[in-house]
């Protein structure tokens, strides 16, 4: 038992080999914010295309509904490696720019880059379903009142509708962005050095798994205040809820 | 009968197999305060909806001063007509994220084109004409049901329309707060403003309107004078809505 916890609690190990594991965790968080930022974007933009009102836009509500149904149900392992072979593939072969096939912008390396195309795609589609809940919950008469007030569709969602769904969206915009921070792991296959691959290559290294520990108390460190904040935005929205505001 | 502000002819309306207006035809005047009364389920609020399009009819015309709004099931200078005609909610429908004042004015700016400043003297004006003035800068969910609605009618006021809707407005008020609602739409026919309103407030129908108008099963039953609709009907449907309804 006490072999066990110096296995994964060697602490003396984790002190030695702290400025790596940080270096990847830095890696991680960047991932992250870069990733997430760029789905919360695509995210909008798929839900403002699903909900395009007319018969005219009909097919491009049913490619977007496709798309979204497409990613949430495929792993995003398969993603990360779809996505990276077809493009470096493309980029070799010279079908495409080698700067976009094998992207290496602001100093990143292209698994970075591949990583931060599939979590949007994928965390994207999430994110669109998150909105489009978010603009659903709002009071079908909010449309009604501000229509029949002259206001335009457009208007109508940008001053009545859009920020009453904002507040809605916020806790599971963050719950999604936690998932998206914990799969940025995944990457790793395709030979990014973040987190889980510096734990990695010190166990192959050492064969100490200490590594591994240091790593997920760093992520935890981000992971646990953030559910925390979620806690407490919807305990706040249902004290609202109980006060009478839709 | 004055200038027709409204003219409503061959409307219908049908949710599926559900036939809940046949065949409407009626022309509002100007000045003209208008009662809408009958049984749930016979089409009085869908007629009400359909006159600013938030129904779309199936079939019929729609002339806002000799304008055609709606015809030939398409609808035509929707954003006039939702700029020339009020309406006023059961449900209030305030935005809950803006103040009083910030509720009656949004539409002013961003519809009407006014100064920010301008809107808001002109929020401050009618909020205080609907007895609120000390309530202009209150959320939504700080006034009781009666103070919303009454936001809710000055915000509709707000545009100048030519005309006001009201589609059961006082049907989702505890009853103590029902005549303060009803004593402004009664301000506001004796300034003279066309007002078609669906109530089951039967006495302020007959009180307020130079017309009631009975429907049932998607027809218009009767039409006429308040005291002759109310007080001595023709049609045997008119007379038995009435009894259960004034049997109370």
């Amino acid at each position: 038992m006490e072999q066990l916890f110096n296995l994964y609690f060697d602490f003396g190990f984790m002190a030695e080999h702290f400025d790596e594991v940080l270096a990847g965790f830095w890696v991680t968080i960047k991932l992250s914010l870069v990733g997430g930022l760029f789905s919360l974007i695509w995210g909008l933009i798929l839900s403002v295309l699903r909900q395009l009102p007319g018969r005219v836009f009909a097919p491009v509500r049913w490619v977007t509904i496709g798309y979204i149904d497409a990613l949430r149900g495929i792993p995003l392992l398969l993603v990360i490696l779809g996505l990276s072979a077809g493009l470096a593939t493309l980029a070799s072969e010279g079908t495409i720019p080698r700067e976009i096939g094998i992207p290496q912008w602001l100093g990143e390396e292209d698994p970075f880059w591949y990583g931060v195309m599939a979590l949007t795609l994928t965390y994207g589609a999430y994110m669109a379903e998150v909105y489009r809940s978010g603009i659903e919950a709002v009071p079908r008469g909010q449309m009604e009142a501000a229509r029949s007030l002259g206001m335009s569709h457009g208007q109508s969602m940008r001053f009545v509708i859009v920020p009453q769904a904002v507040r809605k969206v916020i806790p599971p915009l963050l719950n999604d962005f936690i998932a998206l921070m914990k799969d940025t792991a995944l990457i790793s296959v395709i030979g990014l050095v973040e987190t889980v691959q510096v734990g990695s290559d010190l166990y192959s290294t050492f064969f100490i798994p200490s590594g591994y520990t240091l790593g997920a108390f760093f992520f935890l460190i981000v992971t646990i205040p953030l559910a925390r904040l979620v806690d407490w935005q919807i305990k706040k929205q249902e004290e609202k809820f109980e006060r009478g505001i839709p | 009968m004055s200038e027709t502000v409204l003219s409503i002819q061959g409307l219908k309306k049908s949710y599926g197999k559900l036939d809940v207006l046949k065949d409407i035809n009626c022309e509002i005047g100007e000045g003209e305060v208008v009662c809408v009364i009958g049984p749930s389920g016979s089409g009085k609020s869908t007629m009400l909806r359909c006159l600013n399009m938030l129904e779309l009819p199936d079939a019929g015309r729609i002339e806002l001063h000799g304008n055609e709004v709606f015809g030939d099931g398409k609808t035509r200078d929707l954003d006039v007509l939702r700029r020339e005609v009020g309406m006023v909610f059961q449900s209030f429908n305030l935005f809950p994220h803006m103040s009083a004042k910030q509720n009656v004015s949004i539409a002013q700016t961003r519809v009407r084109g006014r100064k920010r400043g301008d809107a808001d003297s002109r929020s401050v004006e009618l909020l205080g004409k609907v007895g609120l003035a000390e309530k202009v800068d209150e959320f939504p969910d700080r006034l009781s049901g009666g103070q919303q609605q009454r936001v809710a009618i000055a915000r509709a006021l707000a545009m100048d329309p030519k005309v006001m809707l009201f589609d059961e407005v006082t049907s989702a008020l505890d009853p103590e707060l029902v005549k303060g609602v009803l004593d402004v739409i009664k301000g506001l026919a004796d300034t003279g403003m066309t007002l078609v309103i669906v109530t089951h407030e039967m006495n302020f129908a007959r009180e307020v309107s130079d017309r009631v108008i009975f429907m049932d099963q998607g027809y218009i039953v009767e039409q006429g004078k308040p005291d002759d609709v109310l007080g001595n009907p023709s049609e045997a449907r008119t007379k038995k809505f009435l009894g259960l309804v004034l049997a109370r």
